[in-house]
């Protein structure tokens, strides 16, 4: 992984040779040096597996540059290099961007907002985290795991118990540097977070626990590492042979978990300019107004002190910001980049695609543009997108655990959920997903006997979990969704008719 | 000691256009390299290592190339040897609590040497950017000329060449080229109060000529990149005019196309006959797999489907999952998930294949050259009945015709499943009626395959082009398929 001073250095070198083009009536130069670093647990009783079946890292460098030509200011093409910081690979970029160029009558330009008084980076000792710190926290999962279910009660011991514990430690770390000719200087960033989950499944006792954890620093990863293998195996002990009921409409608690899931792949994507203006989102022709509990608000803060994800400066150079996108229930902002932000206001449509309730001043300030690869961290070829950073949900009027239970009164515990998709696409709002762990009947206001894992199928509507709880949580808590670039920190709600139908068992 | 290597290099141009308006245009080439290293502790347990990393233009500079390959060879042989010991100290510690940890080696092979070319007419590197450029802005122009109940369209074309070399200790040295080409179509579509999102795509391993004049392959043919677009806008315009299907009670008969069928094969069957799924290993990302519990107690062997129904993987075959050699270097063999109704075999890797006691058939394949190899479809489908389809529906006294994939929802061990249709008819006395939007199936999977009582002559395969799998993500290209089948299942609307 490049330094920050040698992708800097580029940089400039790099602009000094752009800035040389007579045809070129602006230009960006962006450069980012990235590292994945994954130990991946795999580890089931019965079969023979490796324990830590791969254990493995993901390295990319490059650059990206983007020109706008001076006979058509509209006219801009972009390239990219990996691993090459030569003079003579941004010359060959330099001829392959103009022959990628496209006469796009929607581009604005490049971002010219000053980089005003933003803070030095607060550097993670992640950022020099090396291998066996990680491959240590990863057998430290599995020691944990495995010690504690060597513990279990004498009743749950059985010759073939089917203990599965999958998962991974992942360190995550990049940096950037971006100069355009409306800069005035090289501006840059760095970030490294870690993201741990554990899953357990005991199949003798048909059981699932899972634990996760995400943080920014290395002392957090060994502490997380140390506890997360006992919970998860701790959590599938304590969800032996659960209940199997029947379809219907239920009142349920949808935790942590299932209320991130749910907002990344059924609102964050809704809550951009880019969807507005493709008439895609689930708030099409919403913006202003109530499309949540008054209780409920969103916000995105690159900045959150209790968040694992830091980023100073978004991908296209502009000083990231909290972005307010519901307050008190009402739709208030919307995640964006440079290009969106232009195109929204510029849509001749937007009336028609914001709604009535739109202000008539409209502002979408491009915050979030960032170029993500897939496992989060920020890529050299990937083209400006809006995504999110830290995901809070906070709650007015929350209540603790035992209250949301009360509030549901008999149903279900929703604790883990899986594969939930859009199922009639962005719009319409409808999803559906499969409930698979840390999950429990709840009878009389109370947590009574677990729920089987896979046994249920949710077919809601976000607006059924959004707009009218029964109750919401007081506190957001940490939680991941596989393949998502966002940290969300959200609160458990409680939600009422909400359609599950039954699931055969079959393994 | 056993240690792989994988280097690949990549050339790709593509063009992109939204809303009849130009928007994107790209020529790029990458290269990367993957090294995976086994490596045995004195103590006993092997531990393995692997390293990723995208090189670009150093892949040009020898001197460079090989200064970086040693330090990705050093890299991974040192996790390797570190996992091992650390194996090696929990086995001490825990004793037969940790015998999971005591997994066989690999078992030695053949040495292969081949290589194997690329079949295209239109050389992706001599092409001009202008021309992807030119057949997307093209389609794209004759989406918007279907008028403004288009509310959103997007059309991208893309055309790659990708050579990869792999070698092991073992002496194997496998040289493959393919050609990718592929078009891509999202429509957002609306009418009054309704409105219909659609997506699809076309894919062959064939140049640009596949998206340029369309192909004519038996299996998956596909119109040129306009005529799709323009097919998928009409339908998604015809669509938003359409009433949401109202779900009827309980199961009813439903006729499946083969453009459905395709992510069933994907979903229910493909996926579940990973290995490495099967065998847990997947547990905490993708799920595990409805056709193996334990070693003991499985499906193999066991009817999980009617008679009428077979499926099977087959990476010879002219579609997107076409390939000669995994990224292990073992041959792509056809493999028969069911035959007859029978469940008969899983797609391996050559780790997987020593557990389950099976022969190795070449199913271990990675996106792209810095990601590890995972188990992957190839092309993977519903083996063809002798029934027109035509006949299969004239006999339905009363049910829907489910046709066209969209979403799907799986649960864990892929034992039920809920798809999305693009649309929905009712039949009534053998007769196509009404169109409705907004229609999913949803089935316990064995249920679903046992109720089969038809399987058409239509077999067809569509190009996936973005499965998703692994940690992190990889994004693969396959092609999946079906003929018509009819079956039973409950139908959900919104």
């Amino acid at each position: 992984m490049r330094t920050l001073a040698e992708i800097k250095a580029f940089t400039r070198e790099a602009a000094r040779i752009l800035a040389r083009e007579k045809d070129l009536a602006s230009y960006e130069i962006y450069c980012a040096t990235a590292e994945h670093r994954i130990a991946r647990l795999s580890y089931t009783s019965d079969i023979p597996s490796r324990g830590l079946e791969e254990f493995k890292s993901l390295h990319a460098d490059g650059f990206q540059l983007r020109v706008a030509m001076r006979r058509d200011p509209h006219e801009v093409g972009a390239a990219f290099e990996a691993g090459d910081f030569s003079s003579d690979s941004v010359r060959d970029a330099i001829r392959r961007a103009r022959s990628a160029a496209v006469v796009d009558p929607h581009f604005s330009g490049f971002p010219a907002t000053p980089l005003g008084k933003v803070g030095a980076s607060e550097k993670s000792d992640l950022s020099r985290v090396g291998d066996g710190a990680i491959a240590a926290a990863a057998w430290d999962v599995l020691n944990g795991a495995l010690t504690t279910f060597a513990k279990r009660r004498a009743e749950h011991r059985t010759d073939h118990p089917g203990l599965i514990i999958g998962g991974d430690v992942s360190v995550i770390r990049d940096r950037i540097a971006i100069f355009n000719s409306n800069f005035t200087e090289v501006r840059s960033d760095e970030s490294a977070h870690f993201n741990a989950s554990v899953t357990s499944i005991i199949e003798s006792l048909d059981a699932k626990g899972t634990a996760t954890a995400l943080g920014d620093s290395a002392a957090a990863m060994r502490r997380e590492a140390h506890v997360l293998g006992r919970d998860a195996v701790r959590r599938a002990l304590a969800l032996p042979d659960g209940a199997r009921p029947r379809a219907g409409k239920v009142r349920v608690v949808l935790g942590p978990q299932p209320v991130a899931e749910i907002l990344n792949y059924m609102v964050m994507g809704s809550l951009t300019t880019g969807s507005f203006h493709a008439a895609s989102s689930a708030y099409h022709a919403k913006f202003g107004a109530a499309v949540m509990d008054s209780r409920l608000s969103l916000v995105d803060d690159p900045a959150f002190r209790a968040g694992a994800i830091r980023r100073r400066i978004s991908c296209e150079g502009i000083p990231t910001g909290r972005v307010d996108l519901i307050r008190d229930g009402k739709l208030v902002g919307l995640l964006s980049n440079f290009y969106d932000t232009n195109r929204m206001l510029t849509d001749e449509h937007r009336v028609e695609k914001l709604g009535a309730g739109a202000p008539a001043k409209l502002d979408f300030p491009p915050l979030s543009g960032y170029r993500l690869g897939e496992g989060g961290g920020r890529r050299f070829d990937a083209s400006p997108g809006s995504a999110g950073t830290n995901v809070v949900m906070r709650a007015r009027d929350g209540v603790g655990d035992g209250e949301l239970v009360r509030a549901v009164g008999d149903g279900i515990y929703v604790g883990r959920i899986w594969y939930t998709y859009p199922i009639n696409g962005q719009r319409a709002g409808d999803f559906t997903c499969t409930i698979t762990g840390d999950s429990y009947v709840i009878r009389d206001g109370k947590i009574a006997e677990p729920l089987a894992p896979n046994c249920l199928r949710i077919n809601a509507n976000i607006a059924q979990v959004f707009e009218h709880p029964l109750a919401v949580g007081m506190r957001p808590r940490a939680a991941t969704v596989w393949g998502s670039p966002e940290a969300y920190y959200v609160p458990a709600i409680a939600a009422g008719s909400i359609a599950l139908a039954e699931v055969g068992a079959t393994i | 000691m056993y240690a792989d290597l994988r280097f690949e290099v990549v050339f790709n141009r593509s063009g992109a256009a939204v809303n009849g308006e130009p928007r994107d245009g790209s020529e790029s080439e990458n290269a990367a390299y993957t090294v995976s290293v086994h490596v045995a502790d004195r103590a006993g347990p092997a531990g393995h290592g692997q390293t990723g990393s995208e090189i670009g233009a150093i892949a040009g500079r020898s001197t460079k190339l090989v200064t970086e390959l040693h330090r990705g060879l050093d890299e991974a042989y040192e996790r390797a040897r570190f996992s091992a010991r650390k194996k090696a100290e929990l086995i001490a510690h825990l004793g037969d609590a940790a015998r999971g940890l005591l997994v066989a080696p690999l078992p030695p092979r053949e040495k292969v040497r081949d290589d194997v070319d690329a079949s295209y007419r239109r050389d992706p590197r001599s092409l001009s950017t202008d021309e992807l450029k030119k057949i997307s802005l093209d389609a794209s122009h004759q989406v918007a000329a279907l008028g403004d109940a288009i509310a959103y369209q997007v059309v991208a074309a893309m055309t790659e060449l990708r050579r990869e070399i792999f070698i092991d200790t073992a002496g194997t040295v496998v040289s493959q080229a393919y050609a990718f080409s592929q078009g891509d179509c999202y429509v957002v579509a609306q009418i009054g109060d309704g409105h219909q999102e659609t997506y699809d795509s076309i894919g062959q391993q064939h140049g640009l000529e596949s998206l340029s004049d369309g192909w004519r392959g038996e299996l998956m043919p596909n119109p040129d990149l306009a005529k799709f677009c323009v097919e998928l806008a009409t339908e998604a315009r015809e669509l938003a005019a359409a009433p949401v299907l109202k779900p009827p009670e309980g199961e009813v008969v439903v006729v499946t196309d083969p453009h459905f069928n395709g992510l069933v094969s994907h979903e229910v069957i493909g996926h579940p006959c990973e290995a490495d799924r099967a065998l847990k290993m997947e547990a905490a990302y993708a799920g595990r797999s409805w056709f193996l519990r334990s070693l003991t107690d499985n499906q193999r062997g066991k009817q999980v489907a009617s008679p009428l129904l077979s499926a099977c993987s087959d990476p010879s075959l002219d579609g997107y999952g076409h390939y000669r050699y995994d990224h292990e270097g073992t041959r792509g063999l056809r493999v028969m998930h069911i035959e007859r109704g029978i469940f008969s075999g899983f797609l391996n890797s050559r780790a997987t294949a020593a557990v389950l006691g099976a022969e190795p058939n070449g199913s271990a394949r990675a996106s792209e050259g810095w990601h590890v190899p995972l188990i992957r479809m190839s092309n993977t489908f519903f083996l063809p009945g002798e029934t027109p389809p035509e006949k299969i529906i004239a006999e339905v006294e009363h049910g829907y015709y489910v046709c066209g994939n969209q979403v799907p929802s799986i649960s864990e061990s892929r034992e039920n499943f809920r798809i999305s249709a693009r649309r929905v008819y009712e039949i009534e006395n053998g007769q196509i009626g009404r169109l409705y939007r907004s229609g999913s199936v949803i089935a316990d999977s064995k249920s679903f395959f046992t109720n089969v009582d038809a399987v058409g002559n239509d077999l067809r395969l569509i190009a996936i082009p973005n499965c998703g799998k692994g940690q992190p993500m990889q994004i693969k290209r396959m092609s999946n398929g079906g003929p018509t089948l009819r079956s039973r299942a409950r139908l959900a609307g919104n």
